[in-house]
C-alpha cells in the first residue's frame, strides 16, 4: 500500500475523529450546570465541584452565565440544550417556563426534600437559594439612608448609582421607589418621573456589572444591591453596608431547572440534591461566600439580614408573571429617559 | 469536468496538455485552496448574516408572523435615529484623535533606531496582549472620581472638586483613543516604514521646509495606512460594547447596547436584528465613503 494524499487524509481525520471517544466515555459521570459568573461560579467550581465527585463521581461542569443569557442560549439552541441544569431569577424563569425549556421536575427524587421548608419546590424545579435586596452604602461617605426615598434627597444622591431593569434586583429596586411616589407593581412611571428630577446630580448610571466596581472605586457611595454583593465588597475590604428600607427588604429565591431534552437527568438530580443538602449550603453561607440558605438544618450567620428562614415571610415579594409583559417597555422608557 | 479529472489524477503528467488547460488547471488548484476558507467564511459568516436578515423580518418576539413591523418600530421611533448619529459620531472622534496622537508617534518611529523601534513597536502592542475587560477596568482606575486624573489634579490645587469624568463622552473617547491606537498605528507604521528616505532629502534639497516636507510627500505617501487605521479604529470603536457601557455607562447610548438589551434581556430578536443589521450598514456605509476618499486620494497621488 502506497501512501498518498488522500489515504494520509483518511487517516488523519479517523485519528481526529477517534479522539472525540474518550469525551463520550467520560461523559456518563457528569453534568453540566449553568452558574452566575462571579461570586456563585467561584463558591460552586470551590464547593460544589468536589463535594459531588466525592459523592457521587460525578464531574460538574460550570458554564457561567447571567440568567437572561442561559435562556437566550437554550432558545437559540431549540431542544438540543448545551447544558443539563438552570440556574434563574424569577424573572427568567417565567419566561423558561412558557418557552416550555424545562423538564417536569419530581421532587420526590431529592432524598434531602424534607429538610427544604413547605413550597421550595415545584413542577419545574427547586429552591435554591435566597436573595435580599436593599441599599448598601459607605459608611465614611454617607450617612445610613433609611429608605428608598432618601436615595432622591441630599447627601446620597450627588452619591448615587442606579442601574434599570435589566436585572431582578433593579427592576425590583424602582419598583419599590416607584410605589413610594405613587406607583405599583405595574405603574414604574413615578420612579422615573423623580428619578429625572435629580438626574444632573446622580453619581453614575450604569450596568449591573458594573455597579460593584464603581462603587469599589468610590465612583458611587450608595446603590441598590443584594445581601451577598454587599458581604463580597466587604470581604475584600470596602467600606460598605447594608440597609433594610422601612417599607421593606425585597426578597427572592434563585431557582434551579432541568433542561428539557437533558441526556443526563439522574445526574442532574443528584446534583440538585447534593445543591440542597446540609453540607453543600453551609460550606456556601460562609464567607467569601455568603449565600443565604435554603435548608432548614443550616444555620444562620448572625450578620445575614434575618434571623430565621420565616422572617423572609415578611418581606416583599414581587409578582415576575405580571412584571415580564412589561418589562421591555420598561427598559426603552429607561434608556429615553436616562440619555443624555 | 475538469473537477473530475484534477481530483482522480492528481500527480499524472501534465506535459502533454495543451497550455491553456494546464493554465486552467493551476487557477483551479488555486481556487480549490481557497475552498476550505470559502465554505467556512459561507458557513459561519454569510449563513448567519441571511438568517439575521430573515429575523429582522418578523413581528412578534416569539419569531411567528412574519411582516415589517419591527423595520416600523426601530425607524419609527427618532430616539433610534439619534443613538445611530451618536454611534458614528463616537467612531468619528474616536478617528480623529487617535490620528492627532498616532500619526506624530508613527513619524518618530520612523527616525529611531532599529533597536528603539522594537521596543517602541511593544509598547504599542502591549495593550493588545490584555483583555479588553481588563484595559476598560483599568481606565476605571485612571479616570474614576478618586482615581489618578482626579487625585492629581485635586494635589496641584488645579481643582477643588473631583471632575466627572468616567461616564462622559470626553472620558469614553480619552478611553478609547488608548485602547484603539495599535489598530492605528500597525497598518500606518508599516506604510511608513517603507517609504524611501531619500525622498525627504530630495524635498529638502528642492527648499520645501520640513512642515511641507510633511504635508507634501509625507502624508500623501503613507495614506494607504492611514485610511486603514481610520477604518479598522472606526469599526472597532463604534462597535465596542464593554468599553462604552463600562467606561460611558448607560447614559450614554451605542447601539451596541440597544442589540445587547434587544436579543439578552428583552429576547425581541427580530427587534435585535434590525438594530444589528442598522450598524452593519451605517458603520459599512462610513468605511465605504473612507475608502473610497483613500483611493481617490493615492489616484491623485499617482496620476
Amino acid at each position: 500500500m502506497t501512501v498518498n494524499r488522500r489515504t494520509l487524509l483518511a487517516g488523519a481525520t479517523a485519528l481526529g475523529g477517534a479522539s472525540f471517544l474518550p469525551t463520550i466515555a467520560h461523559a456518563k459521570g457528569q453534568v453540566v450546570a449553568t452558574t452566575y459568573p462571579g461570586t456563585w461560579e467561584d463558591a460552586y467550581r470551590t464547593v460544589v465541584a468536589p463535594m459531588l465527585k466525592k459523592k457521587d463521581n460525578i464531574d460538574l461542569e460550570l458554564a457561567p452565565l447571567f440568567a437572561m443569557d442561559q435562556i437566550g442560549k437554550a432558545k437559540a439552541a431549540r431542544g438540543a440544550p448545551p447544558f443539563d441544569v438552570f440556574v434563574l431569577d424569577p424573572g427568567p424563569r417565567i419566561v423558561g417556563l412558557e418557552g416550555g425549556l424545562f423538564e417536569k421536575f419530581d421532587a420526590k427524587k431529592l432524598g434531602n426534600l424534607a429538610k427544604l421548608p413547605a413550597g421550595f419546590t415545584d413542577d419545574v424545579g427547586v429552591h435554591v437559594s435566597a436573595q435580599v435586596v436593599g441599599i448598601a452604602y459607605n459608611p465614611k461617605k454617607v450617612p445610613a439612608p433609611k429608605g428608598w426615598a432618601d436615595l432622591l434627597k441630599d447627601p446620597w444622591v450627588s452619591r448615587l448609582g442606579i442601574t434599570g431593569f435589566q436585572t431582578t434586583f433593579g427592576t425590583s429596586s424602582l419598583i419599590e421607589l416607584s410605589k413610594l411616589f405613587g406607583g405599583s407593581l405595574t405603574n414604574v412611571d413615578p420612579a422615573l418621573v423623580e428619578l429625572k428630577k435629580v438626574l444632573p446630580k446622580i453619581a453614575a448610571v450604569g450596568l449591573p456589572a458594573a455597579m460593584p466596581g464603581l462603587f469599589q472605586q468610590g465612583q458611587c457611595d450608595v446603590m441598590y444591591t443584594n445581601t451577598q454583593t454587599v458581604a463580597t465588597l466587604k470581604g475584600k475590604g470596602v467600606d460598605v453596608e447594608f440597609v433594610k428600607p422601612e417599607s421593606g427588604a425585597i426578597t427572592f429565591f434563585t431557582t434551579m431547572h432541568i433542561a428539557k431534552g437533558t441526556g443526563d437527568l439522574e445526574n442532574a438530580y443528584k446534583y440538585l440534591d447534593l445543591v440542597i443538602s446540609k453540607d453543600a449550603q453551609e460550606a456556601l453561607t460562609k464567607a467569601p461566600y455568603n449565600f443565604l440558605p435554603v435548608n432548614k438544618d443550616v444555620p444562620l450567620a448572625p450578620e445575614m439580614p434575618m434571623k430565621s428562614l420565616d422572617e423572609m415571610a415578611g418581606y416583599v415579594q414581587h409578582d415576575w408573571a405580571k412584571i415580564n409583559p412589561l418589562r421591555a417597555a420598561w427598559i426603552e422608557k429607561f434608556n429615553k429617559e436616562m440619555a443624555k | 469536468m475538469s473537477i473530475t479529472t484534477a481530483a482522480h489524477d492528481p500527480s499524472g503528467p501534465s506535459g502533454h496538455l495543451p497550455s491553456f488547460a494546464r493554465e486552467a488547471r493551476l487557477r483551479l488548484a488555486e481556487w480549490q485552496l481557497a475552498l476550505p476558507l470559502s465554505l467556512a467564511f459561507a458557513a459561519l459568516f454569510l449563513a448567519p448574516l441571511l438568517l439575521l436578515v430573515a429575523t429582522s423580518f418578523f413581528n412578534d418576539d416569539k419569531i411567528t408572523q412574519p411582516g415589517f413591523a419591527s423595520w416600523a418600530k426601530f425607524f419609527g421611533d427618532p430616539f433610534n435615529y439619534k443613538v445611530i448619529f451618536d454611534t458614528l459620531l463616537l467612531g468619528l472622534k474616536t478617528v480623529c484623535a487617535t490620528v492627532v496622537v498616532g500619526y506624530p508617534l508613527a513619524l518618530v518611529y520612523m527616525d529611531l533606531s532599529p533597536r528603539l523601534q522594537k521596543v517602541l513597536l511593544f509598547i504599542i502592542v502591549m495593550p493588545m496582549l490584555l483583555s479588553v475587560v481588563v484595559r476598560t477596568f483599568a481606565w476605571i482606575v485612571v479616570l474614576g472620581r478618586e482615581g489618578v486624573v482626579n487625585q492629581t489634579l485635586l494635589w496641584l490645587g488645579l481643582i477643588s472638586e473631583p471632575l466627572r469624568l468616567l461616564q462622559t463622552e470626553l472620558g469614553l473617547v480619552i478611553s478609547l483613543t488608548q485602547i484603539e491606537m495599535p489598530l492605528m498605528l500597525l497598518p500606518l507604521i508599516s506604510v511608513m516604514s517603507r517609504l524611501d528616505p531619500n525622498l525627504r532629502d530630495a524635498s529638502a534639497a528642492l527648499g520645501a521646509s520640513r512642515w511641507r516636507t510633511l504635508f507634501t510627500v509625507i502624508v500623501p505617501l503613507s495614506m494607504p495606512g492611514l485610511v486603514a487605521g481610520c477604518l479598522l479604529v472606526f469599526a472597532s470603536s463604534t462597535t465596542a460594547f464593554i468599553s462604552q457601557t463600562v467606561i460611558g455607562g448607560v447614559r450614554l447610548i451605542y447601539l451596541p447596547l440597544l442589540i445587547w438589551q434587544q436579543s439578552l434581556v428583552v429576547y425581541n430578536w427580530p427587534l435585535a436584528a434590525v438594530a444589528s443589521l442598522s450598524l452593519v450598514v451605517s458603520v459599512l456605509t462610513v468605511i465605504a465613503a473612507l475608502s473610497y476618499l483613500g483611493r481617490r486620494s493615492s489616484r491623485h497621488l499617482h496620476g
